[in-house]
C-alpha cells in the first residue's frame, strides 16, 4: 500500500484511538493506576483519570518524589514528597498568614494527584471541602446570627465568594437536570451523562444553549433555551465564584454589605458565565451577553435574586395598580371638594 | 340631613376585630413601605441597611398571618356571622353593586344620602362585601402563602419549583402587594365618607358609630 494511502488511515486511526496515555507515557501508573495497590496501602492508588487533568502530570512524578529509582520498590527506599511551597511559594505564604493554615495544611483541601484548576470545578465541589471540617448545619446556625435566609446562602453560594480576597465576583449560570416524572423533585447539578442525550455527537454541552456556536451566550439564545419544552428537565441555576483567586479567606468590607450582590443596575452589568460540564468530571465555561442575568423573564427565570433579577415589565404593571389605586381619592376627593356646598354635614 | 338630628350610638365593631384592624393595618403599611425597597434597593433605601428591610418585612409578615388567623376564629368561632357579613347575597349582587356604586360616584357629588347603613348585621354595603370577600378570602391568604414560601426558600424548595419557581412567586407577591396597597389607597379615603369625615375612623377604634336615630 503506498504511503499517500497508508498515512490518511494511520491518521484517523491515530485521531480515533488515541494511546492509553498513562500506561504507555508513565511508568509509574503501571503500578499505581492499578486498583490492587491499594492493597499495600490506599494512599498508593493514583486514578490516572483525574491526574492526566492535573498540571503535576505535565511535570511527572518525580518531580515530587526525586528520590525514586530505577529499582523502586525493590530497593526498599521510600520516596520522597516535595514541599508544596518549593514550588508554591507565593500561595503558601499568602495562605500562611490566615488562621486557616494552623488548621489545614495544603493537601487537606488540595489532593495534588487529583488538583483542578478554580475554573474546572464545581462551587458544589470547592463546598464539600469545606464541609469536611465545617460542618453544615453549624455553619448555617452561626450565619443565622447575621444573615437572613442563611440557609439558603449556604446552600446556593460557594463559601469563597465571601470569604475570600477576591474584590469582585463573577455571576456563574450552571446546568441543572431534574428527573423527568418527579414534580417535587428538585434540579441538581448535571454531569456530562446527564446532558448527553441532548447532545450532538461531538458536541460540548455548552452548545445545549449555544446554538449558533460562536462560544458565547446571547440573550436570545437564553430566552431560545428557556422557551423550548425539549429543555423544559434542564434548568440554568446561578451563583457567584469570586473573580480572582486568593488563599486569604478574610471578609471584606463589602461582603457584610448585602446590596454589594443585591442591587440592580450598574453593577449588573459585572461579568457571568456559563459553566457546563466536561466529560472528564472537569467544567468549562462560556460568556454570557453582559445584562442578559437581568432578563429574568425569558433570559434567566430560574436565576433570582431578591432586589437584584427582577421583571422590569411586572414592576410597571405593579406600579400601574398603585397608581390606579391612588387615582381613586385623588379624583374622587376633587369632585368632592368642588360640590361640598351640596352636603351640609358632611365634607 | 342637619346636625339637630337626633343621633344614637350603636356597637358596630367587637373588640377582636378592632385589634386585628388595626394590627393588620400597622402590618400591610409596614410591609409595602419595606417591600418597596426590598423589590427596588437602589432606589428606596429607607431603612438604612437591606437587612433591616428584609428582618422588618419578616416580622410583619408574619403578624399580618397572625392576625388573619384572629380574624377567621373570631368570625368563624365567636361571632359565627362570617358569612351572613362578608358574603354578597343574590339581590345584592344584581342590584346592590350597582345601587351603591352609582352612590359612590354620583349620587354622592349631588349630596344624595347613602342607601347603605351600617348596623350589626349588616355591617357592609354590597361593594363592601365583594371587596373584602377578595381581599380577606384571595389575595390576602395568596400574598401570606406566597410570603411564607418565599421565607423558607431552602427548605420548600421542591414546593416552589412545582408552583413555577422563585422568580414566579415572587412576582406574584409583588403584583398582589401593589393590590394590596390600591386597595389601601382607596380604603383610607373612602372610610372618611362617614357623617363626619373621622366618624369611621372612630367607629374602628371605640367600637361605637354614631348614626341618626330614624335609621334604626
Amino acid at each position: 500500500m503506498s504511503w499517500t494511502r497508508l498515512f490518511p488511515i494511520l491518521l484517523a486511526a491515530a485521531l480515533l484511538y488515541p494511546p492509553a496515555a498513562s500506561a504507555a507515557a508513565n511508568p509509574c501508573l503501571t503500578c499505581h493506576g492499578d486498583k490492587t495497590v491499594a492493597s499495600k496501602g490506599a494512599h498508593l492508588y493514583i486514578d490516572p483519570v483525574k491526574y492526566e487533568l492535573t498540571t503535576h502530570a505535565q511535570i511527572g512524578c518525580i518531580a515530587c518524589h526525586d528520590n525514586v529509582t530505577k529499582r523502586h520498590p525493590a530497593d526498599g527506599i521510600r520516596p520522597s514528597r516535595a514541599k508544596c511551597q518549593d514550588c508554591h511559594a507565593a500561595v503558601f505564604a499568602e495562605y500562611g498568614q490566615s488562621p486557616h493554615s494552623r488548621h489545614a495544611g495544603c493537601t487537606d483541601c488540595h489532593k495534588p494527584h487529583a488538583v483542578k484548576p478554580l475554573l474546572a470545578v464545581s462551587s458544589r465541589d470547592i463546598n464539600r471541602q469545606c464541609a469536611k471540617c465545617h460542618e453544615y448545619s453549624e455553619t448555617v446556625k452561626s450565619h443565622s446570627k447575621w444573615l437572613p435566609r442563611a440557609a439558603l446562602h449556604i446552600d446556593d453560594l460557594p463559601c469563597i465568594t465571601c470569604h475570600t480576597g477576591s474584590e469582585n465576583y463573577v455571576i456563574t449560570l450552571y446546568m441543572a437536570t431534574k428527573a423527568a416524572g418527579s414534580p417535587l423533585g428538585g434540579f441538581n447539578l448535571a454531569d456530562f451523562d446527564d446532558l448527553r442525550p441532548f447532545l450532538a455527537a461531538g458536541k460540548n454541552a455548552g452548545t445545549i444553549i449555544d446554538s449558533d456556536g460562536d462560544g458565547a451566550i446571547s440573550v436570545s439564545e437564553l430566552k431560545k433555551f428557556n422557551t423550548n419544552s425539549r429543555y423544559q428537565n434542564i434548568s440554568l441555576l446561578g451563583t457567584m465564584m469570586p473573580e480572582a483567586v486568593t488563599h486569604t479567606y478574610q471578609i471584606l468590607n463589602n461582603r457584610w454589605d448585602c446590596t454589594f450582590c443585591h442591587v440592580s443596575g450598574v453593577k449588573a452589568q459585572q461579568a457571568s458565565y456559563l459553566a457546563f460540564p466536561e466529560p472528564d468530571g472537569t467544567y468549562s465555561r462560556m460568556e454570557v451577553e453582559k445584562g442578559a442575568i437581568l432578563d429574568i423573564l425569558y433570559g434567566t427565570p430560574d436565576f433570582y435574586m431578591i432586589g437584584f433579577t427582577r421583571s422590569n415589565i411586572l414592576s410597571i404593571i405593579g406600579g400601574l395598580i398603585a397608581a390606579a389605586g391612588l387615582l381613586v381619592p385623588i379624583v374622587h376627593g376633587t369632585l368632592r371638594f368642588f360640590t361640598r356646598s351640596r352636603r351640609k354635614v358632611n365634607l | 340631613m342637619s346636625s339637630d338630628t337626633p343621633m344614637e350610638k350603636i356597637y358596630l365593631t367587637p373588640t377582636p376585630v378592632r385589634i386585628w384592624h388595626w394590627l393588620n393595618a400597622l402590618g400591610i403599611v409596614t410591609l409595602c413601605v419595606t417591600g418597596l425597597q426590598i423589590r427596588f434597593p437602589e432606589y428606596a433605601n429607607i431603612f438604612g441597611t437591606y437587612k433591616a428591610a428584609i428582618r422588618l418585612h419578616d416580622v410583619a409578615g408574619i403578624t399580618v398571618s397572625i392576625s388573619f388567623l384572629i380574624w377567621f376564629f373570631y368570625y368563624l368561632f365567636v361571632g359565627r356571622n362570617l358569612i351572613k357579613l362578608y358574603v354578597p347575597k343574590l339581590d345584592e349582587i344584581k342590584e346592590g353593586l350597582f345601587k351603591q356604586a352609582f352612590f359612590y360616584f354620583f349620587a354622592y357629588f349631588l349630596g344624595r344620602e347613602n342607601p347603605h347603613t351600617a348596623t350589626p348585621e349588616s355591617k357592609f354595603n354590597a361593594i363592601q362585601k365583594l371587596s373584602y370577600l377578595m381581599i380577606m378570602f384571595l389575595l390576602l391568604p395568596l400574598v401570606i402563602v406566597s410570603g411564607l414560601l418565599l421565607l423558607n426558600i431552602a427548605p420548600l424548595r421542591g414546593w416552589i419549583v412545582m408552583i413555577g419557581g422563585i422568580a414566579f412567586l415572587a412576582d406574584a407577591h409583588y403584583l398582589i402587594a401593589c393590590s394590596f396597597f390600591a386597595f389601601l389607597c382607596v380604603h383610607i379615603y373612602m372610610a372618611t365618607l362617614g357623617h363626619t369625615p373621622f366618624a369611621h375612623f372612630r367607629q374602628m377604634w371605640t367600637g361605637w358609630e354614631e348614626v341618626e336615630s330614624h335609621h334604626r
